[in-house]
């Protein structure tokens, strides 16, 4: 088990850069989640620790020591892929005791290895069948067992529940978590899937365009975002944004006027000189509730109405255009081409200035803060 | 890939089907097959000059394969063909899955340029071949020597194709030289099929590319490797072209060059005082057919069916 | 900054592979070079100098006019390319029918049918060479660039049908369904559907079949050696045979057969290698 660092890590392919100085500390024991969506980097700064691609600039230390130019083999670095690139002309057993076949261990210790990690794993019944015989769950735990036989310092996993369907994907998403709890190993892993980020991560790397947006817990990044890129990509529904213009500032209280000309008080330290400028203003849907009953309150015309049972999602047209979606109690009865009035704390809200970083919000009541 | 296999009935479109399948069947069972069966039925007859064909059973087989000199020349050939094909198996087909191997390592640069280079010289002509190494390994040029002098290896070169010793093997190493493209392309084809992952999971655990390339391209290209053997089989024992090229029908010096291929075509159309002789040519291109035909039924049923295909 | 992230061993890994690869080059080409290059000679520069590049001093194109001069040089190179062109023009037709009407109709004895038509891929065509010769002189054929067609399309035929065969099992079925609904006739989905959809396996099928036809020897010896119907590599064989001892003749003569495929090969390597490793073949 060892500790990562990441030091201004750059890669480039030739005149195209596609990570720009990356800075991250793993803690050892930690299971840290990149997520963003396609083409961020984060399957490439992935590749980066595995050894499989070259870095351009920085440096990157596992266990304390600089790897950069270490083969895969010598990082102490395990991976599963996203197509579990189990060996087709190999049998289960074999797939796993591959890497130690390689490394000269003897047989015995190998076969105690695979056997441990099969038990773990319930493939104790399937070591004899090759690939093609096994089930995408299957393959998966596979996939997971030759990584776990070379107790590596640290897992990698690259997208590995996105071939699976949606109830595995589920069941293995649990059965990760619970293999981190019982390696207690350091865990990176790949996804695009915030739901997946949310729910196994103790850290949350958020990578856009080849930068690093924010790291933190999960809770934090649901609480406290800091880029507008990370309200919207974490959470679901997602985050609604809309253009608000700044009328004052006082001490620590800013004065806007949301679409269709209502006026609100927010919690957020913004500069005297952003007065008279336009600004993103950004609320949850669940923290929305019909009615006038908030510091914010903002008014639109039904658009579209989806009813899940439990809750009712409606989609509003705001004044200015902008869509806003509301979660309403199931029972609800509003119909399409109603105006309804959405409603929010002041202390649910977020402010995002016209380079989408988050102005700093002063008061944050319990219920919308990740602090315990 | 599965097929699902045909799907629409043939019964709504009879005529089409009729007239898309006709033109190609009648011309290749004219050109072809007919031929072929034609020839065996041939070799059981003999056409004296001038006379009625007759039907003589195996006495065309008992001539070649019991007459002294008949068994002699076409054991000869038989085995020269042989040696032919070994070394094409030892050299060729190595180098070819070597090269391709190198080529498919990843992040190589003039990749294509490399694979675009080395197959040229499949695509010239046999002839042309022979006539260019020919040309390099005439003492009367010295080109030949001049190469080896680079190297400080004056001293080894010689009359290659001249010398009863050498001539066959100098010939097998002019053929391998231009048919490596063959093994290169196709097995080069059937390891980009493989899945980047596999390589980049091998590299994680712990395999140098060369590990990577014996424990795991090299099993999932062996359908391949075999199918690439069974055409080189075939491929020599059909030759002719370079031999003829090089040393004429005679396969000098003495037949030490003589082959199946060259030894069908003086039975065929006879050489200096012997007469052509159909029946007879037709005799020993039905034991090159059986010849072939084993290798092809060997490959089919022992070899091909233990290699299992797998889906990548 | 750069180089310090590359590992010496890969550094040292590449130079290897690199030097394989080039000395492997070297070995392929290294041949036809010289003999192009001497073909531009004149015959002291031939062999006075045979491996440096002809310079002012030695440069001269007697070889070619000899050749020009002697040979029915041009003739022979009409025959290869007519015997060439129209074989593969016949072939392609005739095989992507069939393999249309093997991938997509179901009728008794398809798959028979399919492996009688691949019987040829294996066994070849020469073994069959007395009775073809026979069959061509009942046609009144021998000595005639028709025969040789006949022939070549024969042997074209098994591999140019199973490639395609496997090409059109790729093609989705719902572009003829939608056809079908349409009411567009079989003949018509064949020619205006399916036969622009195959053009990809049409440049690898044509490759396949243009090289061997190019370069035989056998049936040219075989079914039309004379009466200026020889193909180019006969004629080459028939020049050479005749004029061995000067080597001007022969190094141009070579040159002049090399030269024409080279172009053809480097223009269209792509696409053999593509349809290749497109999984066409295999």
């Amino acid at each position: 088990m060892a500790d990562l660092k990441l030091d201004q890590i750059r890669k480039s392919y030739g005149a195209v850069d596609v990570l720009h100085g990356i800075d991250l500390d793993v803690k050892d024991g930690e299971f840290v989640v990149f997520v963003g969506p396609s083409g961020c980097g984060k399957s490439t700064l992935l590749r980066i620790i595995a050894g499989l691609e070259d870095i351009t600039g920085g440096d990157l230390m596992i266990g304390g020591d600089v790897v950069n130019t270490k083969s895969p083999r010598d990082r102490g670095i395990a991976m599963v892929f996203q197509s579990y690139a189990l060996y087709p002309h190999m049998t289960v057993y074999k797939n796993m005791a591959f890497g130690l076949k390689l490394a000269n261990h003897d047989k015995s210790a190998i076969d105690q290895r695979v056997r441990e990690a099969a038990r773990i794993l319930q493939l104790d019944q399937l070591l004899d069948r090759r690939p093609s015989e096994l089930s995408g769950g299957q393959r998966q735990r596979v996939a997971i067992g030759r990584a776990i036989v070379r107790q590596p310092k640290v897992f990698l996993f690259d997208e590995p529940l996105s071939n699976l369907d949606a109830a595995l994907r589920v069941q293995t998403r649990i059965e990760i978590a619970k293999l981190h709890q019982e390696l207690k190993s350091t865990i990176v892993y790949v996804t695009h899937d915030q739901v997946e980020a949310m729910t196994l991560a103790d850290k949350i790397v958020v990578m856009n365009a080849g930068n690093v947006e924010q790291v933190g817990s999960p809770m934090q990044l649901y609480h406290h975002p800091q880029t507008r890129f990370v309200a919207g990509f974490i959470g679901s529904p997602a985050m609604n944004f809309t253009t608000v213009h700044i009328d004052a500032v006082e001490q620590g209280k800013v004065t806007v006027t949301v679409p269709g000309g209502a006026k609100a008080v927010l919690p957020f330290d913004v500069p005297a000189n952003d007065v008279g400028k336009d600004v993103e203003l950004g609320v949850r849907p669940e923290h929305l509730s019909l009615g006038e009953n908030g510091d914010l309150s903002i008014s639109g015309e039904v658009d579209v109405v989806e009813k899940l049972g439990d809750s009712t999602y409606l989609y509003l047209k705001l004044a200015n255009g902008d869509r806003f979606t509301v979660r309403a109690p199931g029972h609800s009865r509003i119909k399409i081409s109603e105006t309804v009035n959405a409603a929010a704390e002041a202390g649910a809200s977020h402010l995002f200035d016209a380079n989408g970083k988050a102005y700093a919000k002063l008061e944050c009541p319990a219920e919308y803060s990740a602090d315990e | 890939m599965a097929h699902s296999g045909p799907m629409t009935d043939w019964r709504k479109a009879k005529l089409p089907v009729f007239a898309f399948l006709a033109p190609a069947t009648i011309i290749y069972t004219l050109f072809m097959i007919y031929p072929l069966i034609d020839s065996i039925r041939l070799s059981f007859y003999t056409t004296p000059s001038g006379g009625e064909m007759a039907f003589v059973g195996f006495d065309n087989y008992r001539t070649i394969l019991g007459d002294p000199d008949w068994s002699a020349t076409f054991w000869n050939s038989f085995w020269n063909n042989m040696k032919f094909f070994a070394v094409h198996m030892l050299v060729q087909n190595p180098i070819g899955i070597a090269l391709a191997g190198i080529l498919s390592l990843p992040q190589l640069r003039f990749r294509n340029t490399y694979r675009t280079m080395m197959i040229m010289p499949t695509m010239l002509s046999v002839v042309i071949v022979g006539f260019i190494w020919q040309l390099i390994l005439s003492p009367v040029w010295g080109v030949g020597v001049d190469i080896l002098d680079i190297f400080g290896l004056k001293s080894l070169f010689g009359p290659w194709l001249g010398k009863e010793g050498s001539a066959l093997i100098t010939l097998s190493f002019i053929s391998v030289w231009q048919w490596v493209g063959i093994p290169l392309m196709l097995i080069y084809a059937a390891l980009l099929a493989i899945p980047d992952d596999l390589v980049d999971a091998a590299i994680v655990d712990g395999a140098t590319h060369f590990e990577v390339f014996l424990h795991i391209k090299l099993p999932l290209v062996l359908p391949t490797v075999a199918m690439v053997s069974i055409l080189t089989f075939v491929g020599n024992f059909n030759a002719f072209d370079l031999i003829y090229a090089v040393k004429g029908a005679l396969a000098g010096p003495n037949f030490s060059t003589d082959i199946m291929g060259t030894l069908f075509y003086r039975t065929f159309f006879g050489y200096q005082l012997q007469l052509g002789d159909p029946s007879l040519g037709a005799t020993v291109a039905s034991l090159m057919f059986l010849i072939i035909l084993a290798g092809v039924l060997f490959y089919l049923f022992a070899v091909q069916r233990r290699l299992a295909r797998y889906q990548l | 900054m750069m180089t310090k992230n590359i590992r010496r061993e890969d550094m040292s890994r590449a130079a290897i592979v690199h030097a394989i690869l080039l000395t492997y080059t070297l070995v392929a080409l290294y041949p036809i070079f010289l003999v192009i290059i001497n073909a531009f000679k004149s015959r002291k520069g031939i062999f006075s100098a045979p491996m440096s590049l002809p310079n002012a001093e030695t440069f001269s194109l007697e070889g070619f006019t000899k050749v020009l001069a002697r040979s029915n040089f041009e003739l022979f190179f009409f025959n290869s390319f007519t015997v060439t062109v129209v074989t593969i023009v016949i072939v392609l037709l005739l095989a992507s029918m069939a393999a249309w009407a093997l991938s997509e109709y179901k009728f008794p004895g398809n798959t028979w049918l399919a492996l009688y038509l691949a019987v040829g891929i294996m066994v070849p065509i020469r073994l069959g060479s007395v009775s073809i010769l026979n069959l061509i002189v009942e046609l009144g054929l021998i000595n005639t660039l028709t025969a040789l067609i006949l022939v070549y399309v024969a042997q074209g035929l098994p591999l140019a049908i199973f490639i395609l065969t496997e090409f059109m099992h790729q093609i989705p079925k719902d572009l003829k369904e939608a056809a079908r609904c349409d009411g567009v006739g079989e003949f018509k989905i064949f020619f205006a559907v399916i036969l622009p959809l195959i053009r990809p396996a049409v440049a690898t099928v044509a490759v396949f079949t243009m090289i061997p036809i190019w370069n035989d020897l056998w049936f040219p010896l075989i079914l039309a050696p004379g009466d200026g119907k020889q193909t180019i590599t006969l004629g080459i064989q028939q020049f050479i045979g005749q004029y061995v001892t000067d080597w001007n003749a022969v190094l141009a003569s070579l040159s002049l057969a090399i030269i024409p495929i080279l172009i053809l090969y480097l223009i269209f390597s792509r696409q053999l290698i593509r349809g290749l490793t497109s999984g066409a073949v295999k």
